[in-house]
């Protein structure tokens, strides 16, 4: 009798995670399809569009770009210079030293030749003490805040309320923007002024990639094998995945090494929630349930051609770190937004981005790990054909395969491609060994992250980065 | 075998094969995509120095022979045109019109009636760096068209100012919907001083909020100072973004009578239309409004307060004196504050917005 019931329940489990695995990849391939679309119509409308045009037009918006910096002296300087020699007709850079305890804000006001000003800024949302403002005779265009830390949320709403521009663009201190990235960004905001509230660009790996003049010069592919995975999950998520989930209106994040957004909207919504360690998944989502209980219509567009380049962790220990802190981001975003899950008041993102986001994404990696252990047991007592074993992982392996492949497809379609066959090569061996023993690697992490969610745990974990590879 | 490991055999196989095609399509097609590439760069070498050529030349027989010459190349062609016709102008640009007609001209008007975007977005291009008044049906035509392609041709418009292509424009404006409506205002400025009859023409009309604010807004910025009579007209209007950007426009027309106006906007309902005011009073450097700019930087609101510290700062010398007497006083500290941070910052220049 027990083992019928078992028998059953095992065989209900099998059931539901062939479903689950049907569903997950008819996703990613409906993503992948629709991201192709995507991308050529976005290169048929750009392919005769000069955007330095945006210079010569009266209405375009000023933005602030904003910079939060937490103990990062080794390269605060270059980016800043990078920031600063961005083609745009007028912005302004704040970046905010949040109460680092190495020399940042001594590098900083060093090489920029800052001096204390007397600024006053109207305090829309709530932040830590700001100790300073400074100001240059050399960089009009650059701001530094200096305040008590507070975490990159507060240190991202302490900017808000200082900047002066309707559009401000969030970037991580530590990553590079494309001379012309803004200039491409600022699109949507030109043609739908009114609809669009946000966009989000492109982030690519410079692992491997020179650097020059703050700039990537040459595209090429890293030595380190992680570096190597993470640029194939680059590529699904952002081509793959993003353009797809944004043209189903589906986009739950905006990169937070590389996000525009209307001001007046971000602070409608409160700004940053300090309490969250997924600010900018966060941001996206309150926008949305903002907009929607206001009944105004909007926008929230992936641009698939600026590019935000940034490094990728080279060690395990840091890459389970940072996937630990998004699934986390992750998990506190869809919990504390819960009402808007299967609610048709909040239209596609409440009958379709949120549940996918929770079924796939938040319990994903549970489902995995508990269909692998299953799938153990099952092989184990017998109760599974070995061959119909092997070959079920043989699909799943290929599947995943796949799926890389026509990301690696997409991205030979998009701006910026590796120019040399074989990194393509390389590329296509490791999608094929991605799905063996990272992925599972991963799955574990992510589920390590849910646990330690549930534990409290609100740390951001050191992200240790070894610098840009610097052109001679 | 059972039916569930045929078909997870067949799901293999197949997924394996359509792999191995995926792959080899990208591999092939970078091959072909690296070839191409090569031959285009090489002829389009030659095409550059041929044009170039013919450019300094000036004679017609030689820009002839360069079009029969790259006939059978028409895209390398094209992209050459478009390249040069963008930066080339006067006698230069008669020459790259000689080769383009006797060349692709054809094809291009073909393509204006193409299924494909890029093809018609690249043939308006065209059409609009070599135009010949002849075809002009061509392009109105084309007005009806997709957003991109209709801008595309109201751009091309707005490169042949005849009252024929203009009022094209402003019909196309008065009859549009959408996001394109935004477009028109860089389209329309380009044209300056040209407009400012249909633009008078057109606030006569039953316009939407978007348009009329979109026009008033256009007569500040290019600026059309003879319908400033216009712009105080609508200074009343029910909905606070027109008079807001009726603000705006007066602060940058700067014609003297309309001071009052902006005046008593500065006392208006809304905190929006009072800060506009108050910066426009500020660029119009009225002295008359002094004591309204000192009064405006007790507000409460930050941004009425911020642009009259920063209108008082435009006035001059009489201005920084009543910011460095409401810097000294210790009653209300948000006035204080506001006033040293201007002082500040004309010390630290900032960038102007």
């Amino acid at each position: 009798m027990t083992g019928d019931v078992l028998h059953y329940l095992l065989h209900a489990f099998n059931i539901v995670i062939l479903t689950y695995f049907f569903l997950i990849n008819s996703f990613y391939i409906l993503f992948i399809i629709l991201s192709l679309f995507g991308l050529f119509h976005h290169r048929e409308l750009t392919r005769y569009v000069s955007f330095k045009e945006v210079f010569r037009l009266p209405l375009v918006k000023p933005i602030s770009i904003i910079a939060p910096a937490h103990n990062e002296e080794n390269t605060i300087v270059e980016s800043v210079r990078a920031l600063l020699s961005l083609e745009y007709p007028v912005f302004e850079v704040i970046v905010v030293n949040d109460g680092s305890s190495d020399r940042t804000l001594d590098r900083l006001v060093t090489s920029f030749e800052l001096e204390r000003s007397r600024w006053v800024f109207r305090k829309v949302v709530a932040h830590q003490p700001v100790k300073g403002i400074y100001k240059s005779r050399a960089y009009p265009k650059l701001v530094v805040v200096d305040k008590v830390n507070g975490k990159k949320a507060d240190a991202l709403n302490a900017s808000l309320n200082i900047s002066r521009y309707p559009l401000f663009c969030a970037v991580d201190s530590d990553s590079l923007l494309e001379k012309d990235a803004l200039l491409k960004m600022v699109r949507p905001f030109l043609e739908d002024p009114e609809k669009t509230v946000a966009a989000g660009g492109i982030i690519r790996l410079a692992n491997g990639c020179t650097v020059k003049g703050g700039q990537v010069v040459k595209v090429r592919l890293p030595r380190n094998m992680l570096a190597r995975f993470q640029i194939i999950e680059y590529f699904r998520a952002f081509l793959g995945g993003r353009i797809g989930l944004g043209m189903l209106k589906s986009m739950l994040i905006v990169s937070g090494a590389f996000g525009l957004f209307r001001k007046d909207i971000a602070l409608q919504c409160g700004g940053y929630r300090t309490g969250t360690i997924g600010e900018d998944m966060d941001l996206i989502v309150r926008m949305r349930r903002h907009l929607h209980n206001m009944k105004k219509p909007y926008e929230i567009r992936f641009i698939p051609d600026p590019i935000c380049w940034t490094e990728a962790p080279e060690t395990l220990k840091i890459l389970s770190r940072q996937r630990n802190r998004w699934h986390r981001g992750l998990l506190d975003t869809l919990l504390y937004n819960k009402v808007m899950l299967f609610n048709p008041r909040y239209g596609v993102t409440g009958l379709f981005a949120m549940p996918f986001y929770f079924v796939f994404e938040m319990l994903g990696p549970f489902i995995e790990l508990l269909g692998y252990v299953i799938f153990v047991f099952c092989i184990v007592l017998g109760l599974l054909n070995h061959w119909f074993a092997v070959l079920f992982f043989l699909v799943a392996v290929v599947l995943g395969t796949l799926l890389s492949l026509l990301s690696l497809l997409l991205g030979e379609y998009s701006t910026e491609r590796y120019p040399r066959l074989k990194d393509v090569m390389i590329l296509t061996l490791y999608s094929l060994f991605e799905n063996i023993l990272y992925r599972q690697w991963l799955t574990f992490v992510r589920v390590i992250a849910f646990l330690d969610f549930y534990k409290g745990k609100e740390d951001w974990g050191a992200m240790h980065k070894k610098g840009f590879a610097q052109a001679g | 075998m059972s039916p569930s490991l045929i078909l997870a055999l067949y799901g293999l196989l197949f997924l394996i094969i359509f792999s191995l095609c995926l792959l080899g399509f990208i591999i092939i097609r970078r091959l072909v995509l690296t070839r191409r590439e090569a031959f285009f760069s090489r002829l389009y070498r030659q095409i550059e120095k041929d044009i170039l050529e013919a450019i300094s030349r000036l004679d017609p027989d030689f820009s002839l022979k360069v079009a029969g010459r790259y006939r059978g190349y028409p895209q390398v062609l094209t992209q050459a045109l478009l390249n040069f016709g963008d930066i080339i102008i006067g006698e230069g640009r008669d020459q790259l019109r000689i080769i383009f007609n006797h060349s692709v001209k054809e094809r291009c008007l073909k393509h204006l009636t193409s299924r494909r975007t890029a093809k018609r977005l690249q043939s308006v291009r065209l059409v609009i760096i070599f135009f010949d008044p002849a075809e002009s049906g061509f392009l109105f035509r084309l007005l009806d068209d997709k957003p991109i392609i209709k801008l595309a041709v109201i751009n091309a418009l707005s490169r042949l100012p005849s009252p024929e292509t203009l009022g094209h424009i402003f019909t196309a404006f008065e009859r549009d919907t959408g996001f394109t409506v935004q477009a028109y205002f860089n389209v329309m400025f380009s044209l300056g001083g040209r407009i400012e009859l249909l633009v008078k023409e057109s606030l006569k009309k039953t316009l939407p909020v978007d348009k009329l604010g979109l026009l008033v807004e256009l007569i500040g910025a290019i600026p059309l100072r003879n319908l400033s009579e216009e712009v105080l007209a609508l200074a009343e209007h029910p909905d606070k973004e027109i008079r807001i950007r009726v603000a705006r426009a007066l602060g940058r027309l700067l014609v003297p009578e309309t001071a009052e106006t902006l005046i008593r906007l500065a006392s208006d309902e809304a905190w929006e239309v009072k800060a506009q005011a108050v910066k426009s009073l500020g660029k119009m450097k009225n002295l008359q409004a002094l004591d309204l700019l000192t009064k405006s930087l007790f507000s409460p609101f930050w941004y009425v307060r911020h642009n009259a510290g920063y209108g008082l700062a435009e006035m001059g010398e009489a201005g920084l004196r009543r910011l460095k007497q409401v810097a000294g006083q210790e009653e209300d500290k948000y006035a204080r504050d506001m006033s040293e941070m201007v002082l500040n910052d004309l010390i630290f220049p900032s960038e102007a917005a």
